[in-house]
């Protein structure tokens, strides 16, 4: 098939390469010509805009970081609306907000365009493996569709209802994946305070009701002290300012939830947004001296 | 002088009359036809859109809900931008975000026109007996011309700082506000759960450190279970908001102001947005398992 993917980051890249490894024809466009290298060299086409990746393709993949970003590649001036044939399909892959995914699948369907807005978790790793979990929004018959498609970047795909209810799901998923990760910091701290081998408590609670992937992989990050990178501590504060926003709109108290959001804004202050969001253990480490 | 007035709500029409009381000339226009009712008796001139009220105006005081409607009063299609002269005051009176007031502020400086963020302090109460505190950003020259209609529609009066400052302070109030109504909700229930009477804590509580305003004037109403609004849960709930994405924007913990919002966000989804914040007591009591 002729396919199409702009936003070619930590995330996309490997996605990117997935499609391209199983056959299809891929054109892309990026903003930093650097960042489509390593697609190019393995044979796809790079396009001057998102309208001429949308005008060679069937499908079309984005996986962006704002929801101006989205609107940008999709509705701006040289936007996938402007190229893409009636039934175009777009699989807009990013985190943002549910009504900005609705507004855009409105918008392109006045064109005959398609859209699923199928946000994705599991990090770098899971991009890498093509195991992320994908929660997809939009027409069932469109998901059908692009499944195969889909099969190829992750292992999870789930229909979870109309545009924007897949990004209804991811914000379900940052609330509690990133609570998590602050339950893990705190209880580190606890160990630490308690002059306990942090380590040890990991491995211990691995076993037990406790267990999860959180745990091993933030937990385990933390108790080695490694900050490094996996998925970067802006994009979750980015999520959270999306999600606390639907939360009030909707009229919702999510007590546990604005208080991650806020060691979130003190992780940002820290200048901690580039590295690994187990730096909430540095937070609390702060909120101490 | 030729005043121009625009947001005749609950707040802006106490205001506007203190003015036209003092001996000015009022220039309005409103949504609604019906907020310009009220002023006919003053002699005021009713006007079809923002752009003519500031084309017969040496300054224009502003009073409306959210930032979507001060931009479109200031810089949409009708709006001020569009025919008031070099030099205009326009002063801002409405909460909203200080971004988005230093953004509207720029956009007239262009214009050669003066934008001061004026929010206030003291609720309907205050509107009406001309008792309001202000809290004013921008440039002296412009607050020295619009200082003596404050001193109409209030007693006290600061210029804080450059643009954006008055909306940082009025943040800083309802910080403040919220997180003072929120505890004095939780003493009184849990005054209440204990099977203490409440008049009574209160009155305990006002000869000491806990004393405030809202102890005060709020805690009294809320043990006379009395809702009648001056300030709408929906109108804390939006102030909230404004806090919680500047200190997002600022990389900031507010984890107090986080948790308050929360109750507020709750009322609004609750049905309870019309009410008087105060009535997040109703929330404590439900979560205490209190029935009314």
């Amino acid at each position: 098939m002729n396919l199409g993917f702009i936003g070619l980051g930590a995330m996309g890249r490997p996605m990117a390469l997935h499609l391209l490894k199983a056959g299809h024809a891929l054109s892309i466009y990026a903003r930093r010509p650097e960042a489509a290298r390593p697609l190019t060299d393995a044979g796809a086409t790079l396009c001057d805009s998102p309208a001429a990746v949308a005008a060679a393709s069937e499908v079309v993949f984005t996986i962006v970081t704002s929801n101006a970003d989205v609107e940008g590649v999709a509705l701006g001036e040289r936007g996938l609306i402007h190229g893409a044939k009636s039934g175009c399909v777009l699989v807009d892959m990013s985190t943002i907000a549910p009504g900005t995914a609705r507004h855009i699948a409105t918008r392109l369907g006045e064109r005959g365009i398609e859209m699923i807005d199928a946000p994705v978790s599991g990090g770098e790793q899971g991009a890498i493996n093509a195991t992320l979990a994908i929660m997809a929004g939009g027409k069932t018959e469109v998901l059908e569709r692009v499944r195969p498609l889909l099969e190829k970047l992750g292992k999870t795909i789930v229909y979870i209802g109309p545009n924007g209810a897949g990004q209804v799901a991811k914000a379900c998923n940052q609330m509690i994946m990133v609570a998590n990760i602050q339950a893990c910091a705190e209880a580190i701290q606890l160990a630490n305070a308690s002059g306990v081998e942090p380590k040890r408590v990991v491995t211990a609670l691995s076993g037990g009701s406790a267990a999860g992937r959180v745990l091993e992989l933030f937990g385990g990050k933390m108790a080695a002290r490694d900050f490094k990178a996996g998925v970067e501590a802006r994009l979750h504060h980015k999520d959270f300012g999306l999600l606390m926003h639907e939360a009030a709109a909707l009229g919702l108290a999510v007590p546990v939830a604005s208080q991650v959001w806020q060691q979130l804004n003190a992780l940002m202050a820290n200048g901690w947004g580039n590295e690994d969001t187990s730096s909430l253990l540095r937070v609390l480490e702060r909120g101490m001296a | 002088m030729n005043i121009g007035f625009i947001g005749l709500g609950l707040m802006g029409r106490p205001m506007a009359i203190n003015i036209a009381r003092g001996n000015h000339t009022l220039h309005i226009w409103a949504r609604r036809a019906a907020s310009l009712e009220p002023f006919a008796q003053f002699g005021a001139h009713a006007h079809v859109s923002a752009a003519e009220v500031a084309k017969h105006a040496d300054i224009v005081f502003t009073c409306v809900a959210d930032t979507p409607d001060v931009e479109a009063v200031c810089l949409g299609a009708g709006g001020i931008v569009e025919s008031g002269k070099r030099g205009l005051v326009v002063s801002d009176s409405s909460t909203i975000a200080p971004a988005a007031a230093r953004r509207i502020g720029a956009k007239l400086k262009e214009h050669g026109m003066a934008f001061l963020d004026a929010p206030v302090s003291g609720g309907e109460v205050g509107a009406i007996n001309a008792t309001l505190s202000f809290m004013v950003g921008g440039e002296e020259t412009a607050f020295e011309k619009a200082k003596p209609f404050y001193e109409l529609m209030g007693k006290s009066v600061t210029l804080v700082g450059a643009s954006g400052a008055g909306q940082v302070t009025k943040a800083c109030n309802q910080t403040v506000v919220a997180m003072t109504m929120l505890a004095v909700a939780e003493a009184l229930t849990f005054a209440k759960k204990s099977g203490v009477d409440g008049a009574k804590v209160r009155e305990a509580l006002l000869g000491g450190f806990a004393n405030s305003k809202i102890l005060d004037h709020h805690g009294k109403k809320m043990l006379e279970r009395n809702w009648k609004p001056g300030f709408k849960a929906w109108m804390q709930q939006k102030d909230l908001r404004i806090v919680l994405q500047s200190a997002h924007d600022l990389g900031l913990a507010m984890p107090g102001a986080a948790v308050a919002s929360q109750l507020f966000n709750a009322m609004v989804g609750s049905g309870m947005g019309e009410e008087d914040n105060m009535a997040v007591i109703k929330l404590i009591e439900n979560l205490a398992g209190i029935k009314e």
